[in-house]
């Protein structure tokens, strides 16, 4: 029997092939060592994944993870990979604000975008101001986010509610005439939009009446016989996601759409989706639409989601998509990840076509960080073609155009010393 | 005035049946088994995707046939593996249970189906008014009257008329005493559970066709039932029916005055008639009339 070395002693031999072993490994996998230079540029994602808003902040998430992939196949972000954190606001302020502050305290992120509630991205937006973090609002319309509520490290990519209204009202009124009929959504949101084309409409001399329906409202009809009773030329229907389903739903039921036309600021292709064809009416204002014939890089973008969802862009897929390399082309213009030097190099910032992907180069507002995005005033329709072909485009309006003036927003940036 | 409160009562006699529907499945279970079950509200979701994606291959009508039946044999299936675990336990168990299988019929809903709404249509003939005058009454509406009132009118036959009725109505006054005589109480419970999902699967299809198919469509109508139950009286499947149309009614009404206290009524009604009578208006402990 051979004596043998006793158990638990490393042998000369094993270490120096244990050294030569780890040697290898430094020159085969030169992605190791790189690694440890390389880390995340890490940006925070919260929007409402759960909740009666979970399809459009779904599909923020898929623009904003298409972006990362193509920053990361690219140059990265100051030369490092992005990565995207995800967390759920469940539609909820006090879940929305936790997350924010987990993301920023515990994470370390650089960036945050959201919300998709106004009120949760106004919320989120105090955290992030006083933690001094870049905070880029994907989808929240009302006008506060970037007028009395604006900050610093604010910017906003969607419209405000302002911009929706104008550009939708002036054609209402021209077109179908100057008696309407609210249904409006009893919160911010609501309120902020019926005030903007109440202003408009009255300026034109029209009249108007309406109601003001707590969020959830299943059933419509008693708004819907005080709207027949009135008589509008249009009705405006301000609801939001499942409750604009369910009142379009019960208007055209009802046998309302003979009558009188509907009409409001938003009706999103995922609640397009959502309605049977013969709901598939009105005139309406889309924030970004995926058929874009003769603008570069649109079908290209339109390809590219549908390769992930199964179908056709969304406005929420480019908010979410925007969101992203605003942050990444920020800050490799300014080769920094300082909150304070970015947000002010982001004041006027115009986004380059192969991300604006609209005819015209939108940029952010400096007085109140506002993108002055294209605003697609059109009329809903059944498919024609392609499944997701429910949206005619009538006219594009310039985001500045329809924009208050910054010193109508009440915004009044304070930047820190 | 007075006629637009005549049409929104007529309205909230709509709106009510699905409250109905909803409240008369979650008493059944919670009667017989003491469980509340908070999941009530994505059977009932789960019962409109099924009529969604049958529909395409049986259409509306067949859809509203079949996909109830589905949804129940889902729910027999859960009972057997989840719920029939926590009879007899403290209902906090059933409680937290059903509450976690809510998110997990919500989020597997988002993951079958998609986060966004589908578009459940109906059949042409069923989506036109009666007549110009009562615009606001569709042949729809009607037609999802009638099926709640055939389903109420044959509930109360199960209930009263048959073996299998009878033993449910005696397992809620006196469950031991039945199995002692020698009834199968699992069997019973599982039937009665079964019985509860069909109806919430049947409003979900019927729901679906007027409103909105996403996956949180169960919310709408989950709290308007349980208050159903408890203005009723707990115990009393009448008391549940009349509980489910005057919360219809009430919020009917009430948007004709106060829109925005729409919602705030059925909570305001629920707190009146537990300080007036804490049993509900039909309401008897243990019992079920």
């Amino acid at each position: 029997m051979k004596a043998g070395k006793p158990a638990g002693v490393l042998g000369r031999r094993s270490v120096l092939k244990a050294g030569a072993a780890i040697g290898a490994l430094q020159v085969a996998s030169p992605f190791i060592i790189q690694a440890r230079g390389e880390m995340p540029v890490k940006i925070g994602l919260v929007d409402p994944l759960t909740g009666v808003y979970a399809a459009i902040a779904r599909n923020e998430v898929v623009g904003a993870e298409l972006a990362v992939a193509e920053i990361n196949r690219n140059a990265g972000m100051l030369g490092r990979p992005v990565e995207l954190l995800v967390e759920d606001s469940a539609n909820d302020v006090g879940t929305g604000v936790q997350k924010t502050r987990k993301l920023i305290d515990r994470d370390e992120v650089n960036v945050i975008i959201g919300d998709v509630n106004s009120g949760i991205a106004q919320a989120m937006a105090g955290v992030t101001s006083e933690k001094k973090v870049l905070h880029i609002v994907s989808g929240g319309h009302t006008d506060t986010v970037t007028g009395t509520g604006c900050s610093w490290n604010v910017f906003r990519v969607c419209n405000t509610t302002t911009m929706d209204s104008n550009a939708v009202a002036d054609l209402l009124i021209e077109k179908f005439g100057k008696k309407w009929y609210f249904l409006t959504p009893d919160y911010a949101y609501g309120h902020s939009v019926q005030a903007a084309l109440v202003k408009r409409l009255t300026a034109a001399g029209g009249t108007y009446q309406g109601d003001l329906i707590p969020i959830g409202t299943i059933e419509y009809s008693a708004y819907l016989i005080k709207a027949k009773a009135f008589g509008p030329n249009v009705l405006i229907d301000v609801m939001g996601s499942g409750d604009q389903v369910n009142s379009l739903k019960q208007f055209v039921q009802f046998g309302l759409n003979k009558e009188m036309q509907v009409s409001g600021t938003l009706f999103e292709l995922e609640s397009l989706r959502a309605v049977p064809d013969e709901a598939r009416v009105g005139w309406w204002t889309m924030e970004w639409w995926w058929d874009q014939p003769n603008v570069p890089g649109v079908k290209e973008f339109n390809a590219a989601i549908k390769q992930r969802t199964g179908a056709a862009a969304t406005a929420r897929n480019w908010f979410g998509y925007a969101s992203v390399y605003t942050a990444a082309l920020v800050a490799n213009q300014e080769k920094t990840l300082d909150a304070v030097k970015l947000a002010h190099a982001l004041s006027g910032f115009k986004l380059p076509p192969e991300v604006a992907l609209q005819p015209a180069a939108p940029a952010y507002r400096a007085g109140d960080h506002e993108l002055m995005s294209t605003v697609f005033v059109g009329e809903a329709h059944p498919p024609q073609g392609d499944p997701d072909n429910m949206f005619k485009v009538h006219s594009l309006v310039a985001g500045e155009k329809v924009a208050s003036p910054v010193e109508e927003t009440g915004c009044k940036l304070q930047w820190p010393a | 005035m007075s006629s637009l409160v005549i049409l929104n009562v007529a309205n909230g006699v709509v709106t009510g049946a699905f409250f109905v529907l909803m409240a008369l499945g979650l008493s059944l279970i919670l009667n017989l088994s003491g469980i509340i079950n908070f999941a009530h509200g994505g059977f009932l979701a789960l019962g409109g995707y099924i009529a969604f994606a049958l529909s395409k291959y049986v259409g509306f009508l067949g859809a509203l046939l079949l996909a109830p039946f589905l949804a129940a044999i889902l729910g027999l299936a859960i009972e057997w593996t989840l719920i029939r675990r926590l009879y007899g336990r403290d209902p906090l168990y059933s409680l937290l249970l059903t509450f976690g299988l809510a998110f997990i019929f919500q989020d597997g809903t988002r993951y079958l189906w998609g986060a966004q709404g589908l578009p459940m249509a109906i059949p042409a003939f069923l989506a036109q008014p009666i007549s110009d005058s009562l615009f606001f009454v569709t042949r729809y509406r009607l037609f999802n009257l009638a099926i709640v009132a055939l389903i109420v009118a044959l509930l109360f036959v199960l209930l009263r008329h048959t073996r299998f009725g009878i033993r449910i109505r005696a397992g809620t006054l006196d469950l031991e005493t039945v199995a002692a005589l020698g009834v199968n109480v699992r069997l019973l419970r599982s039937f009665n559970f079964g019985v509860g999902i069909l109806l919430a699967g049947l409003g979900g299809v019927l729901a679906a066709g007027q409103f909105r198919l996403d996956p949180t469509m169960g919310d709408d109508y989950l709290m308007p039932s349980f208050i159903a139950i408890i203005v009723g009286g707990v115990g009393s499947l009448g008391g549940t029916v009349l509980g489910g149309l005057l919360i219809g009614i009430a919020t009917g009404v009430t948007t004709v005055y106060l829109p925005s206290a729409s919602e705030a009524v059925m909570y305001v009604m629920m707190a009146v008639v537990l300080l007036i009578r804490p049993r509900g208006l039909f309401g008897e402990e243990g019992m079920m009339s």
